[in-house]
């Protein structure tokens, strides 16, 4: 990946008139909502807004190539640990939030470094960031036996170990998937297709929802929603082929499986965390949005289970 | 099984500006060191270009809360008595600073939140509930508040009356108030100036007094201020 590769990659070019189609299809549609049928759009329109600003960053980090693309992913695990780690109260532990953005780091170095001997050579350590997480829930279980203290460290521990996992590690496939051969194919679909997801579900549930999904978890979520987005992942892969021209049907079907349902389990599992702590966003950061990991959530599941699949049946380098 | 009791940040749902507008704070590690990292340039900053000397550093209580009440001149004096501090104590350390100044614009709230670590002081209404922050975080031990009982920069480089306001937080009180001289402030940065010139700056720490013995009121708040505005003077014309 690089500038270069990038202006000369079609599938980066077709994804850039994709975005900017879509971003003013909705636009225009949310433009027509407003002046023409004079509907109160006006929380989907900050949520637009950031789309504007939102879109142009990540393709442009991708654009900027494989090292700018790895910081990027970093830094947004980083900060969507940071919401996590605010919301819990995890971050008035000092050592225990050290320790989690030393992993982080871990992950984005074993992304940039090259394969060592003795193994099948290509960029990034696949065999180091496989196993961050057992390095990481070590290290962290070192801080309360340096500290000889016991009283509520399982919890601190537990919280800074989801917080590497999930939001650093599992978030973080994202920067390994920068090493793919075909690196534009994978993320550019996975973050478009995840987004899209979302979007959909949004919408779908907008539109026709009435049976609750997860009623507890979160109130707004219906099954008309999940299923309408459902729909929508199946065919995107159908429709964004030329993004992986090696996939046959099995691995068209799988890819639009695990966006579907992965990006809604994403969702769900954030909100979790939310509720259970009893609040409504994980942050302030993008308006119309909430945090950092409002945003991110679903990325989480479908960014590790595409990076295996997509490894399993064609390798990732 | 019993659930886990969880501390989100109090400012969790607040935008990040009125996160920095906020006191008390509720900071994580970045702004931490990163008010570290600046506090190290700035200490050397005054060291090297203003040639920062500063006496009677031992007079600085160790453990217990105190008041820190200085001469003000100049925007450097803020930073020449967080230079006295330790670093480890220097985000226990609370200077007071003017809201309608220092708490309106984005990069002086900036400054003031994450690098000074003000505490927002109203000097025209609600002072009663500014000194009722400032009290709340005396309580604590081991806290440092940084007063300028001038209420206001000098703008002739003598030493203008001290307003009572620090007299309520003392008469009556164990708290320790440290009085400090700043001198060669005004030379360097007089408010008029845009830029700090490299003059010379010299810190004079006095004895820690307390106000045990006085009742609080109008009375002895005024007093206080007297008499603290004596010692400030009595170590500007000790050197």
């Amino acid at each position: 990946m690089s500038p270069q590769a990038a202006l000369q990659s079609e599938i980066f070019r077709a994804y850039v008139w994709i975005m900017a189609g879509v971003l003013a299809l909705a636009g225009v549609v949310l433009a027509a909502l407003r002046w023409g049928f004079k509907r109160n759009v006006q929380s989907v329109w900050a949520t637009y807004r950031s789309w504007l600003v939102m879109a142009p960053l990540v393709l442009g980090s991708v654009f900027a190539g494989r090292v700018p693309v790895i910081l990027f992913f970093c830094v947004l695990a980083a900060l969507g640990f940071k919401e996590f780690a605010r919301a819990t109260g995890l971050y008035r532990d000092w050592w225990m939030t050290g320790v989690v953005y030393l992993g982080i780091a871990a992950v984005g170095v074993t992304s940039l470094m090259r394969q060592p001997q003795g193994q099948e050579p290509g960029d990034g350590w696949y065999g180091l960031f496989i196993v961050l997480p057992v390095y990481a829930v070590a290290l962290i279980f070192l801080i309360p036996i340096a500290r000889n203290a016991v009283a509520g460290q399982l919890q601190r521990v537990s919280l800074a170990i989801v917080g590497f996992v999930y939001m650093g590690w599992m978030f973080g496939h994202l920067a390994f998937l920068a090493n793919a051969t075909n690196a534009y194919g994978f993320l550019l679909y996975i973050l478009f297709a995840t987004e899209i997801n979302d979007v959909a579900a949004f919408t779908f549930g907008k539109l026709f929802g009435k049976h609750p999904l997860r009623g507890n978890i979160s109130p707004k979520k219906t099954w008309e929603g999940a299923i309408g987005a459902l729909a929508v992942s199946m065919a995107l892969p159908w429709a964004l082929r030329f993004s992986f021209p090696q996939f046959g049907i099995t691995q068209l079907i799988l890819a639009g499986a695990i966006v579907g349902v992965g990006g809604q389990l994403g969702d769900l599992s954030i909100s979790v965390i939310k509720r259970d702590i009893g609040i409504k966003d994980m942050g302030t950061g993008i308006p119309g949005h909430g945090g950092v990991l409002d945003r991110i959530d679903s990325l989480i599941y479908v960014a590790p289970l595409f990076f295996h699949m997509a490894g399993y049946f064609y390798g990732l380098r | 099984m019993n659930n886990w009791n969880y501390e989100p940040a109090a400012d969790l749902d607040q935008p990040t500006v009125e996160r920095l507008r906020r006191f008390p704070r509720e900071p994580d590690m970045f702004v931490y060191g990163l008010r570290s990292a600046v506090a190290l340039v700035l200490r050397n900053w005054l060291k090297f270009y203003h040639r920062l000397e500063i006496l009677g550093r031992e007079h600085l209580p160790k453990q217990e809360s105190f008041i820190m009440a200085a001469n003000h001149a100049s925007h450097l004096d803020t930073l020449c008595l967080l230079a006295a501090l330790p670093l480890r104590k220097l985000h226990r350390a609370f200077p007071a600073a003017a809201q309608d100044y220092f708490f309106v614009s984005v990069p002086r709230l900036a400054l003031a939140a994450i690098v000074v670590n003000a505490l927002p002081f109203a000097r025209r209404k609600d002072i009663r509930h500014s000194l009722q922050l400032c009290a709340q975080l005396l309580a604590n031990p081991g806290n440092i508040l940084i007063l300028f009982p001038e209420g206001t920069r000098s703008t002739t480089g003598q030493i203008g009356e001290f307003k009572p306001g620090i007299g309520l937080l003392l008469a009556g009180t164990n708290l320790p108030v440290v009085p400090c001289h700043l001198r060669g402030a005004f030379e360097a940065w007089p408010k008029d100036k845009l830029w700090p010139r490299p003059r010379r700056l010299r810190l004079q720490i006095g004895a820690p007094r307390t106000y045990a013995s006085l009742p609080p009121g109008k009375d002895s708040s005024e007093q206080i201020g007297r008499d603290l505005r004596r010692a400030v003077c009595d170590l500007a014309r000790s050197i």
